[in-house]
C-alpha cells in the first residue's frame, strides 16, 4: 500500500496542487492577480470553450443514446450487427488526426461542401466555411461519440431484457421502452461518459490549433500560448484552474442526482 | 368462441427447430398449464403468444382477431415473468400506474386504481415503497398487479412461481387461481413442476421437444398419461412387464405403470390386483411412512409401508387394479377392457 501511495502522491497529487499554488502566486506571496488576468484576458475563451463543450456533449449525449438504443432494442439483426462493427471506428483515431480529418471535410472546399453541391443541395456561391464553434463541435462529437455509445451500449445490455420486454407487452412501443425503461437505469453510465468526455475537450490542444485560426478559442489553445510565448506559468495555470472548476462543477452535478436518487430508494 | 387459439405455430431459432406445428385451442376464463421437462419449447411458446418470438409459420388468434403480425405492445396481452421484471427506479405505485399511463389515464383515476389494485393484492398503502425493499412473494405480487391492471383478455404467466420457498409458493397457488376464477381471466401458465399444474389448471398442456405430448384435464393426465414418458415425467416411478395373472382386464398391455405411493407391502392379499413377490433391499423414511425398495424378478420396484421392514425379508408387493397403468406395445397409454366397456 505504502509504495502505490507515495507514487500517487509524487506523480500525480503534488503536481497538481503545485501548479493550483503557482496559480496564485506571484512575486510578493499571494494573490489572485493571476486569475484576474487570466479572465480579462480569455474571458471570452472561457465562456466560447463552455459552450463547445456543452454543445458538443449535447450532440454526443443524443448520438450515443440514439446508437446504444438502436443495439440493445434493435429489430433488425443485420442492421444491428453492422452498426455495432462500424460505430467503434473513431475510437482508435487520434484527436491529431481527427482534427486533420475535419479540416478536410469541414473546409469551405471541403469534401462536405463538394458532395452538396455536386448533389445541387447547395450552390457554390453559399458554401461557407464551418472551421469555426461549429467544427469544434462536430470534431469533438464525432471522436467521444463511440466511446461515450461503448459504455452506455455495455450499461444498456446489462439491464434485463425483461424489463424492456415487460414495458412492450405492457403497451410501450420501442422508443418508450427506451426512454422510459433502459435510459434511466443507464443514465448514471451516461453521467460518465459525458463527465469523461468534457475533460477529454478540455484537455485537447491539437483539435482546437488545427481548426480555429483566431479568437475566441478553447482554454487549452491560450494556456499553450501563454507558456509557449511568455512563459507565464502563473495565467496558465489561472487558465486550468477555470478547467478543473468546470469539469468538477459537472461531477458534482452528478453526485448530486445520483444521491438524490439513492436517497428517493 | 375460443379465447386463444393456435394452429400449426412452428418456430425456429437459427437452424434448430423450438416448436413443431402446435395446434391449441383455450377456452374463455380457463386456466392453462404448459407443462414439461426444460427445454421442451414451453416458454417459447409463451413468449410467441407475447410476441417476443417470431413465428416460422402457423397463426395465433386471440378471439377471432389474428394477432401473428402485430408486435408486442398491440397484442393487449399480460405477462409475468419468472424474474418479476419490476423496474428499480420505479416505486411500486409508478409500476402499477405505468401500463395505465400508456393508455392516458388521468392522474386522478391512475392513483384510484393503483391503491384498489394493491387492496386487492393485500398489500395496501405500499404506493412509495421502492421495488428493491419488498420479498420474494410480495414482488411476485405486484409483478401480477401490473399486469392485472389494465384488465387483459389474456394472462400469461411464466414460471411465476418458481422463484420462491415452498411455503409461498403453496399458498400463492391458492390465491393466484382464485383471482384468476374470481375476475374470469383467461390464463396460461408455463410450468415445470407438475404439482403446481395439477393444483391449478383446468387444462394441462404437456410438452416434450417442441411438440404437444397429450392435452387433458388434470385428472386424466395424471391416470392415462399418452405414453411411458409422459408417465414417468409425472411421477409413474414403477413399470413392470405384464403377465397372464395380472388382472384380467388389463389383458393384451405390455407394460403396467404405477405410482410408489400406490404400491403396498404390508395389506392383506386381494383379488384384481397386481401382485409380485420378492425381498427387500432398502427402507427408507419418507415423513408420512417408509418407502421400500424391493427386488423381484431382477428388477427393483417400490412401494409404502406405514412401518419399518427389514432389509433381506421376503414381502408380497401390491397395486390395486385402479392405480395401474396399461401400456401397450409402442410404449403408448392403452384403455383398460373396463374403461372401454364404460366409454362404449
Amino acid at each position: 500500500m505504502f509504495p502505490a501511495m507515495t507514487a500517487v502522491v509524487l506523480l500525480y497529487a503534488l503536481p497538481l496542487v503545485r501548479s493550483l499554488a503557482s496559480a496564485f502566486h506571484g512575486d510578493d506571496g499571494l494573490t489572485v492577480a493571476h486569475v484576474v488576468r487570466a479572465f480579462t484576458l480569455y474571458g471570452r475563451d472561457v465562456a466560447f470553450s463552455i459552450g463547445v463543450s456543452l454543445g458538443a456533449l449535447v450532440l454526443i449525449a443524443i448520438a450515443s443514446i440514439a446508437i446504444a438504443g438502436y443495439l440493445t432494442l434493435g429489430a433488425t439483426r443485420w442492421a444491428v450487427r453492422v452498426l455495432r462493427w462500424l460505430y467503434r471506428w473513431p475510437l482508435f483515431i487520434p484527436f491529431v488526426v481527427a482534427g486533420q480529418l475535419s479540416r478536410s471535410f469541414l473546409s469551405t472546399n471541403g469534401m462536405m461542401n463538394t458532395v452538396l453541391i455536386e448533389t445541387g443541395l447547395l450552390s457554390a456561391q453559399s458554401a461557407q466555411s464551418f472551421l469555426d464553434w461549429r467544427g469544434l463541435i462536430l470534431t469533438f462529437a464525432w471522436k467521444q461519440i463511440p466511446f461515450v455509445t461503448l459504455l452506455l451500449a455495455g450499461a444498456m445490455a446489462a439491464v434485463e431484457p425483461s424489463h424492456s420486454e415487460a414495458a412492450r407487452n405492457l403497451g410501450a412501443g420501442r422508443l418508450r421502452a427506451l426512454f422510459h425503461i433502459v435510459l434511466p437505469q443507464a443514465a448514471p453510465t451516461l453521467w460518465v461518459g459525458l463527465i469523461l468526455s468534457l475533460v477529454a475537450m478540455l484537455s485537447v490542444l491539437s483539435v482546437p490549433m488545427m481548426l480555429i485560426a483566431g479568437n475566441p478559442t478553447m482554454m487549452t489553445s491560450m494556456m499553450a500560448h501563454r507558456i509557449t510565448y511568455y512563459g507565464d506559468y502563473g495565467v496558465a495555470n489561472a487558465l486550468g484552474l477555470f478547467s478543473y472548476a468546470l469539469t468538477a462543477v459537472t461531477a458534482w452535478v452528478y453526485l448530486r442526482l445520483t444521491l438524490a436518487r439513492e436517497t428517493q430508494r | 368462441m375460443n379465447a386463444l387459439s393456435l394452429s400449426e405455430v412452428t418456430v425456429d431459432l437459427g437452424p434448430r427447430r423450438i416448436l413443431e406445428r402446435i395446434n391449441l385451442v383455450v377456452t374463455p376464463g380457463s386456466f392453462t398449464c404448459l407443462l414439461g421437462p426444460s427445454g421442451c419449447g414451453k416458454t417459447t411458446l409463451l413468449r410467441a403468444i407475447a410476441g417476443f418470438t417470431p413465428l416460422s409459420s402457423g397463426d395465433i388468434r386471440l378471439g377471432e382477431r389474428s394477432i401473428t403480425e402485430l408486435p408486442p405492445e398491440k397484442r393487449h396481452t399480460a405477462m409475468v415473468f419468472q424474474s418479476y421484471a419490476l423496474w428499480p427506479h420505479m416505486n411500486v405505485g409508478d409500476n402499477l400506474a405505468y401500463p395505465l399511463k400508456l393508455r392516458g389515464i388521468p392522474k386522478d383515476e391512475r392513483t384510484q386504481r393503483v391503491a384498489t389494485m394493491l387492496e386487492r393484492l393485500a398489500l395496501g398503502g405500499f404506493e412509495h415503497r421502492s421495488v428493491t425493499q419488498l420479498s420474494g412473494g410480495q414482488r411476485q405480487r405486484i409483478a401480477l398487479g401490473r399486469a392485472l391492471i389494465i384488465d387483459p383478455p389474456l394472462l400469461l404467466l411464466d414460471e411465476p412461481l418458481s422463484n420462491l420457498d415452498a411455503s409461498i409458493r403453496r399458498s400463492l397457488r391458492g390465491e393466484l387461481r382464485q383471482l384468476q376464477k374470481s375476475l374470469g381471466l383467461t390464463t396460461v401458465m408455463v410450468t415445470h413442476d407438475q404439482e403446481e399444474a395439477l393444483q391449478m389448471a383446468d387444462q394441462i398442456v404437456l410438452m416434450r421437444e417442441g411438440h404437444i405430448v397429450q392435452v387433458a384435464p388434470p385428472a386424466s393426465l395424471y391416470q392415462q398419461p399418452a405414453d411411458l414418458e409422459a408417465a414417468r415425467f409425472l411421477g409413474v416411478d414403477n413399470t413392470v412387464a405384464c403377465s397372464p395373472q395380472d388382472p384380467s382386464a388389463l389383458a393384451g398391455a405390455k407394460t403396467l405403470g404405477f405410482r410408489t405411493r400406490e404400491a403396498r407391502v404390508d395389506v392383506a392379499p386381494s383379488v384384481n390386483a397386481l401382485v409380485r413377490r420378492g425381498q427387500v433391499t432398502e427402507c427408507v423414511y419418507t415423513g408420512d411412512g417408509y418407502q421400500i425398495g424391493v427386488t423381484a424378478n431382477d428388477q427393483t420396484l417400490f412401494a409404502t409401508a406405514r412401518t419399518p421392514v427389514e432389509a433381506g425379508r421376503f414381502v408380497t408387493l401390491q397395486v390395486p387394479e385402479s392405480a395401474l397403468i396399461p401400456f401397450g406395445p409402442d410404449h403408448r397409454y392403452m384403455p383398460s377392457l373396463n374403461a372401454q366397456e364404460h366409454t362404449a
